[in-house]
């Protein structure tokens, strides 16, 4: 009888305390961002969107042996007289295959380094052809995609970045 | 699927397996033509400030600072305040306004000596009146659904520490908390295909929604909406209401039949056992009120609760020692389960796999099975104000409090009970299906018989 | 009466707990076959998120193993970076820096914290409960802010590197995670007093799904699965690895094998992860975070390892073989969440439909783990 009459003062005791958390919380601010009109900055160390400088980099191949997913792929320049330079004429990186491990980053022996990962995370596809970015000579960090429909190199539209003057890697 | 070659003539294709051989050591010495100096020194990053508001200091959103800090947030601020703003405004309107049943009076002395001069009959007035009425009592009802819906996603966001609709309403600035998402869905549950599956019944599958809630809008006849505010002041008020309202069972049992599911009659027949279980301790928790009342009528238990004990404690039937609590606390329960809410949620959420009775549902006869279950929590807090909470009188004997009219004290009283409804469903877990019958069976429907009977004992010792 | 019953044919139905359903486990498929109220038989079928990684590894360098480690338990990924590189490093013959074991430790260790609160947050939602996974999800934001602020990633870490780890924990991440830490502690009582002690809860899941100690045993049942039926069996301290052995810690167990005792268990490790995160803050050495000697490109000499770990959601194992080359020859994965699946076939016979959920849900399992 009086176990009957403890458990119900128990059980009414603890559903009350449950409710009384969830009031609590009710009259605390809320910790949602509002995207898309507030956006956070993510970490230094963020593995975003890759860049690459094409001015840096000396061709030595070991940001392509150093990735698990093969998505890198660059050929060496080569000067006037056909001799190899430590340059790259292109550099391809395949967003479809890249799996964001920092690898890559982590091999380049230049300093700066030549490929790194910005912040960016708002990075959009809209097309297949655009998941494979490209550089040549004179393209902007960011790269550009080869669509095979025009046969000709297009900026990608859909990377949004957080920076306008990205930061590098030592 | 892989990624196709961007210039077939140019690319070859990328290495499978790694070599082993490590990079020309003569490409090290070689690196950076160009004359870099020792100590490199990385540019400042600039931040791409038309990309939205940039927030760069991440610890500012942790929840450390965020609950430890709560005055110094701006939104926090501005919230608080328009709380204080609208309910000092709403105080003042009600001031202003005065009983709407004075106001009521007044068009309806005018609508008949309007009659009188030109001549029509005393019907004549009685009808226009009569349909005044029902327009504003369905009018209520739809607004509710408008309104609890909003305020019902904004008090679970509220509670789980985000933020609920804050898009909808108008251009930028003018979307006060989303005010319009409501009405925006049911535009869009409007807009969207009416199915019914092949294997229902038509015309069963079609009814069963009206049957659910013409019922609920009928209830609202004699719930009372201030002092002399019922659209039907009827003197079985209470009786008619439990009646009318279990009519819905019968709408709830032909959508699970008419889907032509399976699962969705199991859903029904759960959920028209569940609500037939409940409505029974419903029923009996309330008969010590009308004990204490002496009447059915909802007008005569308001004016009952009216006055202070010492000046101080409202006559509120809820403030009657043991019986007024445990009435509440089983007429609060069974109404929670009678609305198919959380945690009685068995109809609606998990009916064995698949969603219940409603599964076979879309649009527009969805919507209304949604409106009613909100019209009913709509019902059930005005019920527990009239039946517990007084009804229109104002609980503090002050100045400022008694001025406020009773139609907002009404109103505010049952947004209370409205906001226990929700503040429970977002709390608890459901119960399984079996539980909840013993629940109902073993434990309210004995202990509101053990009410009336010490509700008995009260009236026969004590209030003589 | 007895007669009427007995000519009464009753249907079977067989229907598909399907692949995509409310509860977020992740992508499986139970087959039940159903009389009236009671699962008659109950077939889980899995597969759908198969990606071959145990091949793929045979095609992948060592170092690149390890990205592929992350993706196998997603939710708690530093125990499966760990236990790879512990069976590695056993091949190899590599010894790590005590800063990196510690680090190695507090990183297991937040993981574990932030795995559990998942589970706390949709077991509650299994059982109708909506608000504590948005409180989950809070606290597990501040983890994975954490996690992003030392290695840049808030899912597939990629941070327990051959050898020690990739980079170091730095004064202000230590201070910002003792700063959680202090935060997390009285969020854990809120969550007894919401979900662990709440009636309804208890009603659900304390008779639901009973494994008796000797059926856990018999099934190789492990983590709190195993524990919550009163077996007290944690790899951390019958077999420690990464210095587990200098911290102090409890190993919480259940007492009758409910699915309640189970999600106590998750509960209550929570607490002791947290009290060995303190620990190991406090008691971090100064050193070295990646051991040297670890080569670009690893050729181990012929030979085969096996290293196991307490991940969240069990033993988690890898065997390794290596024939010299610099790819293993073979990686075989023992992987918890498949193993502990294999016992709804028995338990959900007999039961009543309604607590398909309360059972699946109590034993936690991440698919990405059991497919791999």
């Amino acid at each position: 009888m009086i176990r009957y009459f403890s458990n119900i003062a128990n059980n009414t005791k603890a559903l009350i305390q449950g409710h009384w958390i969830t009031l609590k919380y009710m009259f605390k601010p809320a910790v949602t961002i509002h995207y898309p009109d507030e956006k956070l900055v993510p970490f230094e160390m963020f593995r975003g969107a890759l860049l690459f400088d094409q001015q840096v980099c000396i061709s030595c191949n070991l940001c392509v042996k150093a990735c698990p997913s093969n998505c890198i792929a660059l050929e060496n320049a080569k000067n006037e007289t056909g001799k190899k330079i430590a340059k790259v004429d292109w550099y391809s990186i395949d967003f479809g295959k890249c799996n964001f491990c920092r690898l890559c980053e982590e091999a380049c022996p230049t300093k700066p380094k030549s490929v790194w990962h910005s912040l960016d995370y708002e990075v959009i596809f809209v097309k297949r052809d655009e998941m494979v970015r490209c550089w040549k000579k004179d393209f902007p960090f960011i790269g550009k995609y080869f669509d095979r429909k025009a046969q000709d190199f297009k900026d990608p539209e859909g990377q949004v970045s957080i920076h306008d003057v990205q930061p590098r890697r030592s | 699927m892989t990624a196709p070659n961007p210039e077939d003539k140019k690319v070859p294709q990328p290495a499978k397996v790694p070599e082993p051989v490590a990079a020309t050591p003569a490409a090290a010495p070689a690196a950076a033509p160009k004359a870099v100096p020792p100590k490199y020194v990385p540019p400042v990053p600039v931040l791409n400030h038309k990309n939205g508001r940039l927030i760069e200091d991440r610890f500012t959103t942790w929840p450390t600072q965020v609950f430890a800090n709560r005055w110094s947030r701006p939104g926090f601020q501005w919230g608080a305040g328009m709380l204080v703003a609208i309910f000092g405004g709403l105080a003042v309107t009600g001031i202003v306004v005065g009983e709407l049943a004075t106001w009521a009076d007044k068009f309806y002395a005018a609508l008949s000596s309007f009659a009188a001069s030109k001549g029509l009959s005393a019907l004549f007035v009685e009808g226009v009146w009569t349909m005044i009425k029902v327009l504003i009592v369905l009018h209520i009802v739809l607004i509710n659904g408008l309104w609890s819906i909003w305020w019902e996603r904004k008090i679970s966001a509220h509670i789980q520490s985000r933020v609920g609709p804050t898009y909808a309403g108008s251009p930028k600035g003018w979307n006060f908390h989303g005010w319009a998402q409501t009405a925006i869905d049911g535009i869009k549950l409007l807009l969207k295909e009416d199915i019914t599956p092949a294997a229902a019944d038509k015309w069963v599958h079609a009814l069963a929604p009206g049957l659910v809630v013409a019922p609920c809008i009928i209830a609202f006849a004699p719930v009372l909406f201030g002092d002399n505010m019922a659209a039907a002041s009827l003197d079985i008020g209470t009786l008619y209401i439990f009646a009318v309202a279990g009519i819905s069972v019968i709408g709830i049992v032909m959508a699970g039949w008419a889907s032509g599911n399976k699962y969705s009659l199991l859903g029904g027949l759960r959920g028209a056992a569940q609500i037939v279980s409940y409505e029974l301790p419903r029923g009996f928790s309330v008969v010590p009120v009308l004990m204490f009342a002496g009447s059915l009528d909802l007008q005569i238990i308001s004016n009952a609760q009216a006055g202070y004990w010492h000046g101080i404690i409202p006559r509120w039937f809820i403030f009657y020692p043991v019986v007024g609590q445990i009435a509440f606390v089983i007429f609060l329960i069974s109404s929670v389960a009678e609305t198919n809410r959380t945690p009685f949620d068995i109809p609606e959420a998990e009916s064995e796999l698949v969603s219940g009775f409603h599964t076979e549902y879309s649009g527009m006869k969805w919507s209304i099975f949604f409106l009613a279950e909100y019209a009913y929590v709509l019902l059930g807090s005005f019920l527990l104000a009239t039946f517990f909470l007084g009804g229109g009188a104002s609980p503090i004997n002050a100045a400022p409090f008694t001025l406020i009219p009773s139609w907002m004290w009404m109103l505010g009283k049952a947004m209370l009970m409205m906001f226990v409804f929700l503040w429970v469903r977002w709390t608890l877990p459901r119960f399984r299906v079996d539980q909840l019958m013993d629940f109902t069976w073993k434990f309210l429907l004995p202990w509101s018989f053990v009410n009336i009977a010490i509700a008995g004992l009260y009236l026969a010792f004590w209030f003589k | 009466m007895s007669n009427a019953t007995q000519e009464l044919k009753t249907d079977q139905l067989f229907i598909n707990l399907g692949p995509q359903h409310p509860s977020t486990h992740g992508v499986l498929r139970i087959g039940l076959t159903i009389e009236g109220e009671v699962i008659v038989k109950a077939i889980p079928d899995i597969g759908y998120l198969h990606r071959g990684t145990e091949k793929l590894a045979e095609v992948r360098n060592y170092h690149h193993c390890v990205v592929l480690t992350d993706r196998w338990d997603y939710v708690s990924a530093m125990p499966n970076n760990l236990v790879f590189c512990l069976a590695a490093e056993k091949l190899m013959g590599v010894k790590t820096t005590p800063r990196a074991d510690a680090l190695r430790v507090i990183m297991c260790e937040m993981n574990r914290v932030a795995s559990h609160l998942l589970f706390f947050g949709t077991y509650g939602i299994d059982l109708g409960a909506y608000t504590p996974f948005l409180y989950a999800f809070r606290e597990r934001e501040m983890v994975l802010d954490l996690f992003e602020m030392i290695c840049g990633a808030r899912l597939t870490y990629n941070y327990i590197r051959l050898g020690g780890v990739m980079v170091d924990a730095g004064p202000d991440w230590l201070k910002r995670t003792t700063e959680f830490v202090e935060y997390f502690k009285p969020r854990l009582d809120e969550y007894d007093t919401l979900l662990t002690y709440n009636p309804i809860f208890m009603a659900r899941t304390k008779e639901v799904g009973i494994v008796t100690a000797a059926e856990a045993v018999d099934w190789a049942l492990s983590g709190p699965n195993l524990r919550g039926s009163g077996v007290d069996h944690d790899v951390r301290k019958s077999d420690p690895y990464s210095g587990y052995e200098n911290y102090d810690f409890d190993v919480p167990l259940g007492k009758t094998g409910s699915c309640w005792d189970r999600y106590f268990c998750r509960v209550q490790e929570m607490r002791q992860s947290i009290r060995i995160i303190e620990q190991a803050i406090a008691k971090l050495p100064e050193g070295p975070f990646m051991a040297s000697g670890v080569a670009k490109i690893p050729k181990p000499a012929p030979g085969e390892a096996y290293a196991h770990v307490e991940g969240s959601r069990g033993d988690l194992g890898i065997y390794l073989a290596s024939d010299g080359g610099i790819s293993p020859y073979r990686m075989h994965v023992h992987a918890p969440s498949f193993i502990n699946l294999a016992m709804l076939q028995e338990k959900l016979v007999g039961m009543k439909v309604s607590d398909v959920i309360a059972l699946l849900g109590s034993i936690d399992i991440v698919l990405g783990e059991v497919d791999r």
